[in-house]
């Protein structure tokens, strides 16, 4: 988004809304100690949009899971706005990739929107409305009475991006958010979330093995690979706000930071 | 492209089937299938009393009287009063005891299928407990809290809860764990969490659990009874049965059989009604 002709220069005018400095992390002790992440480094600017690439089983989710507060990293330190996270955050919003089973069937449409605006203590009548003109926002104005099993996959995923929307945090993870969802489907969602991001100015990170829609979506793309993870590579896009799911990616930019990133993932 | 052709074909299946079902059902019309299934429901019941009534019209013998003197009995004592003043009184003891269990039971189901270390604690009393007989504690719980209805209720409820709060256990341990991890990310505060995401998740279990307390309750309601009582369902059974009133001994078992079938029953359309959610999302 911003110009990064000089990333020095903007950091130190900008400090990044999200800051991951030296992060590693490993499950078990000792010698049977795996470790996952390698001295990990990250930042994610104000309104940016920002993918996470990597093949499967490096450590993406691993790594989510330490961006938004559900584990501890061994080492290292993930940082919004300046403050540390020692656990989930106000600020981080999940939209999880498994969306019919982070949607509880018990509730509504509208009170699952709503169900973390309770927690924070918000009002009925202010929650059902913050609900309401969010599920609107997602292309789902006046389906808040449905349950989440009577509605399809993409449109369940609606109902989760909108929850995580509602949230109203700065930071908005996304982890493989489109991975079950058929092709066409797909294709509305990251148009949605495209619109969303530049609408809204929220700050997306998604996880994703696809590389195609990686480029896609993102200002900024961070490839991950080796074993124990790190950042191989950060490729800015420079799309710019408007995109078309033909014409970007037939262009001749795209193409090649798919075949960068495709050379540093077969390197690594 | 092929990717997308497979995943879509089992869809299409789907969708082809919900749309050939309801025209199958149409076939036959409301009536009719409502008919058919009363019937189906029924004739066995049907069957085995007129083979009782049969097999024991002529009977002599004094502990098999015949079906007649047992519903002649039966409706003698309902309609005047002798029964439903003790029916009353049991079901009363059933309320109350059941109330008791499934609130003892889901609360500390829930504090002990969310806390690992107190479970590991606590398990093998739980296993203890439950593997008692607990008809066999009747009049030890009797003997120790006295004579009045209180003990009887106690005993009911402690039966009942063991099911209840098993089930819901199990029920806290098998919520699905990203929705655990939805609560977590969006900071949901810990009475919120247990009342909005733990409880309805284990609730299918937590109502399977009250549906095995039932029976049990109805058993050790009798049971109860037995024991240093003047009224109830069950003294009325033992009464009759230690002045050789056969026709009403049987007439009370009966009719005990009868109750736990109709609460059953009942049950049935409480657990649709709470469960809606479940049943219709087709998570069964």
């Amino acid at each position: 988004m911003a110009i990064q002709a000089a990333p020095e220069q903007v950091q130190v005018a900008t400090k990044p809304l999200l800051h991951v400095q030296g992060l590693t992390m490993s499950y078990g002790a000792g010698d049977s100690e795996n470790k996952i992440l390698n001295d990990l480094n990250l930042e994610v600017n104000d309104g940016e949009f920002v993918s996470i690439v990597g093949p499967s089983g490096v450590g993406k989710t691993t790594l989510l899971r330490c961006l938004s507060g559900l584990v501890q990293p061994r080492s290292g330190t993930v940082s919004v706005g300046g403050e540390i996270i020692n656990g989930p955050h106000r600020d981080l919003a999940v939209v999880f990739q498994d969306y019919s089973r982070s949607l509880l069937p018990w509730m509504t449409t509208l009170e699952n929107v709503a169900f973390p605006l309770q927690g924070r203590g918000v009002g009925k009548k202010e929650r059902n409305e913050t609900a309401e003109k969010n599920l609107a926002a997602v292309g789902l104005a006046g389906q808040g009475h449905k349950y989440p099993w009577e509605m399809s996959g993409g449109m369940q995923q609606r109902v989760a991006i909108a929850r995580a929307l509602a949230y109203n945090a700065k930071v908005l993870l996304m982890d493989e958010p489109f991975a079950s969802v058929d092709a066409q489907t797909r294709f509305d969602l990251e148009d949605l979330v495209i619109d969303l991001q530049s609408s809204l100015g929220v700050t997306i990170i998604l996880v994703t093995h696809d590389i195609d829609e990686a480029l896609y979506l993102a200002d900024k793309v961070i490839v991950l690979a080796e074993k124990p993870a790190t950042v191989v590579d950060v490729i800015e896009t420079g799309f710019g706000d408007h995109r078309d799911q033909v014409d970007t990616k037939a262009d001749p930019r795209f193409v090649e930071a798919r075949a960068r990133i495709l050379h540093r993932l077969r390197d690594h | 492209m092929t990717e997308t052709a497979l995943r879509s074909a089992p869809k299409l299946e789907t969708a082809a089937r919900a749309r050939r079902r309801p025209k199958a059902q149409r076939v036959r019309s409301r009536p009719a299938r409502i008919v058919l299934d009363v019937l189906q429901r029924t004739w066995l019941i049907v069957v085995v009393f007129a083979v009782w009534w049969i097999a024991t019209a002529e009977s002599t013998n004094v502990f098999i009287p015949s079906l007649e003197s047992i519903l002649v009995s039966l409706f003698r004592d309902l309609s005047n009063g002798v029964i439903a003043s003790g029916a009353a009184y049991s079901l009363g003891n059933l309320a109350a005891g059941l109330l008791i269990a499934v609130a003892v039971g889901i609360i500390g189901g829930l504090i002990l299928g969310e806390t690992k270390r107190l479970r590991e604690i606590v398990d093998p009393v739980i296993h203890f407990f439950r593997s008692i007989p607990q008809a066999a504690l009747v009049p030890l719980i009797i003997g120790a809290f006295g004579i009045g209805q209180g003990p009887k209720i106690y005993t009911i409820a402690f039966a009942c809860m063991w099911p209840v709060l098993l089930n819901t256990i199990d029920g806290v341990l098998g919520v699905e764990p990203t929705i655990r991890k939805f609560s977590k990310v969006y900071r949901i505060p810990r009475g919120l969490h247990f009342r909005k995401v733990v409880l309805p998740a284990a609730l299918p279990q937590i109502v399977a659990g009250v549906r095995v307390a039932l029976p049990i309750g109805i058993t050790v309601m009798v049971v109860s009874e037995l024991f240093a009582a003047n009224k109830g369902l069950g003294f009325y059974i033992l009464n009759s049965s230690a002045t050789f009133m056969v026709p009403e001994t049987w007439a009370g078992a009966l009719l005990v059989g009868v109750i736990g079938y109709i609460l059953s029953l009942l049950f049935i359309v409480l657990e649709r009604r709470i469960l809606s959610w479940y049943f219709k999302s087709g998570a069964k």
